[in-house]
């Protein structure tokens, strides 16, 4: 009898009871249940479509209907290819799909579709064989998920992840992610195990004052205190002592951050060791810089003081002026070479400018090559000067025949000695000066305090003489 | 002729110059000259200068603080462990120099005339 029933050779049952006979008509609960399940499928967010064994549609739901773009009207009875394409994401997967809806009738995996118009779909399917009664096979039921906008919104996440930890693994900084809680490191970048000399495993789970970054357990617990306070701490200039005792100054800038709820201590550890060198060698250079700035103003200040002991002010004025661009020149001349030290000729060169025309004709220089001190240049650069101011009005550059021969040698003995001549001849006929001016003096004694050697200024009638000797490692660099 | 000079009994005060710019130690000389005091010597060099003042010829020094990169404090403290006054001229400015130099009165690089013959005045002790 069941059996009849369930093979579907009977219509209709007629039940004996106290309410009398009661006709339940087995078609029409096979009707009311298949309306059942079409208004469940319906009502279902995923897609489902089942297929004969010739891969025809016969079901499709309101949910296969929107995610595939066909009315099912227009769907039911079309092979399933004209609805979409499928395609297996690998090879293997096809062969796993074919293997298990063999053996267990089902498989559930992903899958691209690519809709009527081209969009491609990615989706999640869960694949059952659908069988008759006998367990003949009548066809499949694909219940299909659209996973295309996690899958997109998976990789930008995977990109980003790729991006952030390619900048954490490169950065140039140390960084390390601590857990506020415990205030533990989790997390290090390469750089800081490179900086510190400890692995990366060495790192995790220790606190910043094993390591040597802050002082002890207080400051690490007053650090995080802070943090809770304001979200960022700085420390600048800490000593960092690496393992193997190497100290480096660094600069901690430790900041608070949210992660999805949870709070995590980002530290950017920046080796400061060679920013700090350069600052104080930075430093160390002003200072020398505005040592010889102040040096030079006394130097000027000391010449004004000394010019104005003769003449009018007009005459001191343009004395002094003209004293201050020998001095300048001079200042130029140790500069362009770093204060390492003057070639003599380049020296005689710019302290004789004004007379540049002259040079080879009238001024006639000879010497080889040898590098002043920059104390003998700029003594010498004085001397230099003030002869040839005074040859220009008194002496052999006064009249239009005069003639100065400078001279230089380093003479090779067992001390080397160096040695330099200003001689005059064809001037106006030379009388020894009366009175010992500013420009003898530094003519004589200084040139000689410059040099540490000696300076002979006479005034033979023919025209000015003058020499300067010295040990060479005095005046040579 | 200077007041100082023209109290009775007493000689002229005798003024070490410690600098290794010529040019200034020149105008230094000239100034204190000027000024009624006598050149005890005049030094370059840091072995110079703690020659002088262990011969016994000076009253009182004045130190540049740098002879061409040679820090004047041995000068200074030879000169400090004699009683003897000194003054530091320096073109360096107080806080980049380290040194305190015995605690002695510092002028700055230029200094005026007048404000440095009145510094050393006020260092030498009352005649």
């Amino acid at each position: 009898m069941l059996r009849a029933i369930r093979s579907g050779e009977v219509d209709a049952l007629v039940v004996e009871s106290a309410a009398g006979p009661q006709i339940y008509i087995l078609q029409g609960l096979d009707a009311e249940l298949n309306r059942l399940h079409a208004e469940m499928l319906a009502q279902v967010s995923d897609a489902v479509i089942a297929v004969d064994t010739e891969d025809r549609v016969v079901y499709v739901n309101a949910a296969a209907e929107r995610l595939y773009g066909f009315a099912a009207s227009e769907a039911l009875g079309q092979a399933r290819s004209n609805i979409y394409e499928s395609r297996w994401l690998c090879p293997e997967d096809e062969a796993a799909a074919t293997t298990a809806l063999r053996q267990l009738g089902e498989w559930r995996g992903e899958k691209t579709h690519v809709r009527h118009d081209g969009r491609e779909l990615n989706i999640e399917a869960g694949i059952t064989v659908l069988r008759e009664v006998s367990g003949q096979p009548t066809g499949v039921l694909s219940v299909i998920r659209d996973v295309t906008e996690r899958k997109r919104h998976e990789e930008k996440v995977l990109i980003s992840e790729i991006r952030y930890r390619r900048l954490f693994e490169a950065a140039h900084d140390g960084v390390l992610i601590l857990d506020p809680g415990t205030r533990k490191i989790i997390d290090a970048n390469p750089f800081m195990t490179q900086m510190l000399g400890y692995s990366h495993n060495q790192l995790i789970g220790k606190e910043l004052f094993e390591i040597g970054l802050l002082k002890d357990e207080a400051a690490s617990q007053e650090m995080v205190r802070k943090l809770q306070r304001v979200n960022q701490v700085r420390y600048e200039n800490l000593p960092l002592e690496c393992q193997g005792g190497r100290r480096q100054e660094v600069e901690v800038v430790a900041n608070l951050y949210d992660e999805n709820g949870s709070p995590v201590i980002q530290c950017n550890i920046r080796d400061i060791t060679e920013r700090r060198r350069s600052e104080e060698h930075v430093e160390l250079l002003m200072a020398e810089v505005n040592h010889r700035a102040k040096n030079l103003l006394a130097v000027v200040q000391a010449i004004a003081h000394l010019t104005s002991k003769h003449g009018d002010p007009a005459t001191f004025a343009a004395r002094l002026s003209d004293r201050i661009d020998g001095l300048a020149a001079g200042q130029d001349l140790l500069v362009k070479n770093l204060w390492q030290g003057v070639e003599v000729s380049d020296l005689v060169e710019v302290q004789l400018a004004h007379f540049k025309d002259l040079i080879g004709t009238r001024v006639l220089i000879e010497g080889p090559r040898a590098r002043l001190t920059p104390a003998a240049a700029q003594g010498i650069g004085m001397a230099l000067h003030e002869l040839a101011t005074n040859a220009a009005k008194y002496g052999a550059l006064s009249n239009i025949e005069g003639q100065v021969h400078i001279a230089w040698k380093i003479t090779a003995a067992t001390k080397p000695a160096f040695s330099m001549s200003w001689l005059e001849h064809g001037g106006p006929k030379v009388a020894a000066p009366t009175r010992k001016g500013f420009g003898h003096i530094v003519v004589g004694r200084m040139a000689a305090a410059a040099v540490k050697g000696s300076a002979e200024i006479t005034f033979p009638e023919r025209g000015l003489s003058w020499t300067l000797s010295a040990p060479a490692e005095n005046a040579l660099t | 002729m200077s007041p100082r000079t023209t109290m009775l009994d007493h000689q002229p005060w005798r003024v070490l110059i410690v600098e290794d710019e010529p040019i200034l130690a020149f105008a230094l000389e000239e100034l204190l000259i000027e000024s009624g005091f006598e050149i005890a010597g005049v030094a370059g060099e840091l072995e110079t200068a703690l020659t002088i003042i262990e011969s016994g010829v000076c009253d009182a020094a004045i130190l540049d603080a740098n002879l061409a990169g040679v820090n004047v404090g041995p000068a200074a403290s030879v000169l400090a462990a004699r009683g003897l006054p000194f003054l530091i001229l320096s073109g360096y400015s107080s806080d980049q120099q380290q040194s305190t130099f015995f605690g002695a009165l510092r002028l700055q690089k230029p200094c005026r005339p007048d404000r440095l013959i009145q510094a050393l005045r006020s260092i030498l002790p009352a005649q």
